[in-house]
């Protein structure tokens, strides 16, 4: 009993070893700035559009290090909008959170510079918005939580004394879960009690498009990197349509290391 | 590079689609009194309650939106008129230069308070929140003023009011010339009257766009916890007309607190409907009421809440209403 108990007991020390081999992580932290137009007509008829900052952190890793295809990304992003309407007589400020994790599949070609990947990713999104100047300063939020598709092409490519690495990325959601306030009911109500339609949601009636373009350079001796994206949203309901793009200028910085990643993964 | 092509622009197709709800930004009078019509038509809660013949104001007021040019301030005029047909006083239009009232619901009622006359009682005052507190007729009776639910206070003030009225026989809260704000503010004052949560009232909201579509309604219960200390003397709530809104609702609370409890004065102004606000294509706010509020025996309270006894102030030397107050307080001791 005592041999058998050891054999285990060395079998559960030896086989996480073999998995902890070091992998390359990389993550990326960025600020964004940029634009954003929103429609909420739980607040207002009108358009409003104006600005946004935020910050937020990606990383990619492979899941094992003999694994050439398949590795897992994750990410965080907060931001902050204030926006007006055409009359500038009114402001919506919101505040989001996006956090996100994905598995993908990696085809690479032209040597690995050229790679293909597609994916699942599971995200949760929420954005609070107050009108700024209404008599009784009502506010709303959509909360979501999605099923997606992830896919992505990259090409790395050398140019003067560099390397660089231009990659397009491109989510959108399949099924969920999401919230709305309902059209009808007052701020009281739903502050008071939380209502309104929770409800499940895929590309018929909520659609999630994210879609970013980066440039990943050395210089000097750091890794930096320069992008732009574009996120569209919108919830339907049969009384309401909430629409949001986002146009954002993204500047980040990216760092590789080694770390040993989940046994279990 | 042809399908990523391809992939743009099918996203800048899906992406670029109109909201069926958005209305475009526009200064012409005509867009804008359709527009404010249509906010009231679809989403005020009193259309068909006050017998107005909304279709007849509709037209009535495109044909003069049609005369007026592009005046800013004549629209906003005519645009107040045609609110001010309503006759209620949560409807305001609110724009960067003026803002619209309607005083109808208090014009022809007796004003029942003198704020000069009030002076004779509120003295040496202490200020606990919101609240202004005295103790009057040599300290037998505590007084307390609330001018405004949109002042907050919070359960130590009660519980310093409380200790101060500790040797009186009864407490009167005037609530005059209240006009309301948070709703949560008078919950919290009706509190620590109440021995149990009871309903004391329901609320539905408008769920849809014609006159009558409404929500079921829902009741809403008194909340004991909210306030820890507890007063079951006799209580005397003052109205009087510009008791509106929050305070309507405070007064027709304190209805079903019990017996030790009564209004006194005269009519509340009303205002049983909560308002929201929403937004005209030229940016102004229009504020509305949009859900019905109601009395724990379903009746409603947009015309206000009638006292149980009724004080109409006429003295010029002493204010009447808390005079009657203070006999109710004290006959309850005999």
């Amino acid at each position: 009993m005592r041999l058998k108990l050891t054999a285990i007991l060395l079998l559960l020390v030896i086989m996480p070893l073999r998995a902890y081999e070091p992998v390359e992580h990389e993550n990326i932290l960025k600020v964004k700035y940029g634009f954003v137009s929103q429609l909420d007509p739980y607040l207002s008829p009108l358009s409003y559009n104006g600005q946004q900052i935020g910050i937020g952190n990606e990383w990619w890793q492979s899941f094992r290090k003999d694994s050439a295809h398949w590795a897992h990304v994750g990410r965080f992003d907060i931001n902050g909008l204030r926006s007006y309407n055409t009359a500038y007589s009114n402001m919506i400020y919101g505040l989001g959170i996006y956090a996100g994790w994905g598995a993908y599949y990696k085809w690479s070609f032209l040597d690995g510079r050229l790679a293909v990947h597609l994916g699942p990713y599971l995200e949760a999104n929420f954005m609070a918005r107050e009108i700024g100047s209404n008599v009784n300063k009502p506010y709303s939020f959509d909360f979501g939580i999605d099923v997606m598709a992830m896919t992505g092409i990259s090409w790395s490519f050398y140019g003067k004394k560099t390397s660089y690495r231009l990659r397009y990325l491109l989510r959108t959601n399949l099924i969920g879960v999401d919230y709305m306030p309902d059209y009808w009911e007052s701020y009281y109500e739903i502050t008071e009690s939380v209502r309104g339609d929770a409800r499940c949601s895929g590309p018929w009636n909520h659609n999630i498009i994210r879609h970013e373009i980066t440039l990943d350079f050395q210089f000097p001796h750091s890794t930096w990197r320069l992008g732009a994206e574009h996120i569209f949203l919108n919830y339907r309901t049969k009384e309401m349509q909430f629409d949001q793009h986002q146009i954002n200028i993204i500047v980040g910085c990216l760092w590789k290391y080694k770390i040993r990643p989940n046994a279990k993964l | 590079m042809k399908h990523l092509i391809y992939i743009l622009a099918v996203v800048l197709l899906v992406t670029s689609c109109k909201s069926k709800n958005e209305v475009e930004y526009s200064t012409d009078p005509v867009d804008n009194v359709e527009a404010l019509w249509q906010i009231i038509d679809t989403k005020y809660c009193y259309v068909e309650q006050k017998g107005i013949d909304w279709n007849a104001i509709h037209d009535t007021y495109i044909a003069k939106a049609k005369t007026i040019g592009s005046d800013p301030l004549a629209l906003f005029d005519l645009c107040a008129q045609m609110l001010d047909t309503l006759h209620d006083g949560h409807v305001n239009l609110y724009s960067s230069f003026d803002r619209s009232y309607n005083t109808a619901w208090y014009d022809s009622y007796p004003a029942n308070f003198d704020a000069e006359l009030q002076k004779l009682y509120l003295k040496d005052y202490r200020i606990a929140g919101g609240l202004y507190y005295c103790t009057i007729k040599n300290d037998s009776i505590g007084y307390i003023y609330y001018s405004s639910f949109s002042n907050a206070f919070s359960g130590a003030n009660l519980y310093w009011i409380f200790t101060a009225f500790k040797n009186c026989r009864g407490i009167i809260i005037d609530v005059r010339n209240n006009g309301g704000g948070d709703l949560t503010n008078a919950y919290k004052l009706a509190s620590p009257f109440f021995k149990e949560n009871k309903i004391v009232g329901y609320w539905h909201h408008k769920d849809g766009p014609g006159h009558n579509d409404f929500s079921e309604l829902e009741p809403l219960y008194s909340d004991t916890s909210l306030i820890a200390h507890k007063w079951y003397r006799p209580v005397i709530v003052l109205s009087n007309r510009r008791s509106y809104s929050a305070t309507n609702f405070f007064i027709n609370m304190m209805r079903y607190a019990g017996n030790h409890v009564a209004i006194v004065g005269g009519t509340s102004g009303g205002g049983g409907g909560m308002p929201m606000s929403y937004e005209m294509p030229c940016g102004w706010t229009v504020r509305f009421s949009s859900v019905r509020m109601y009395d724990a025996d379903k009746k409603d309270i947009e015309q206000g809440i009638e006292p149980h006894v009724k004080v109409t102030m006429t003295s010029t030397t002493q204010d009447d209403i808390i005079e009657k107050a203070v006999d109710l307080i004290n006959n309850a001791y005999k």
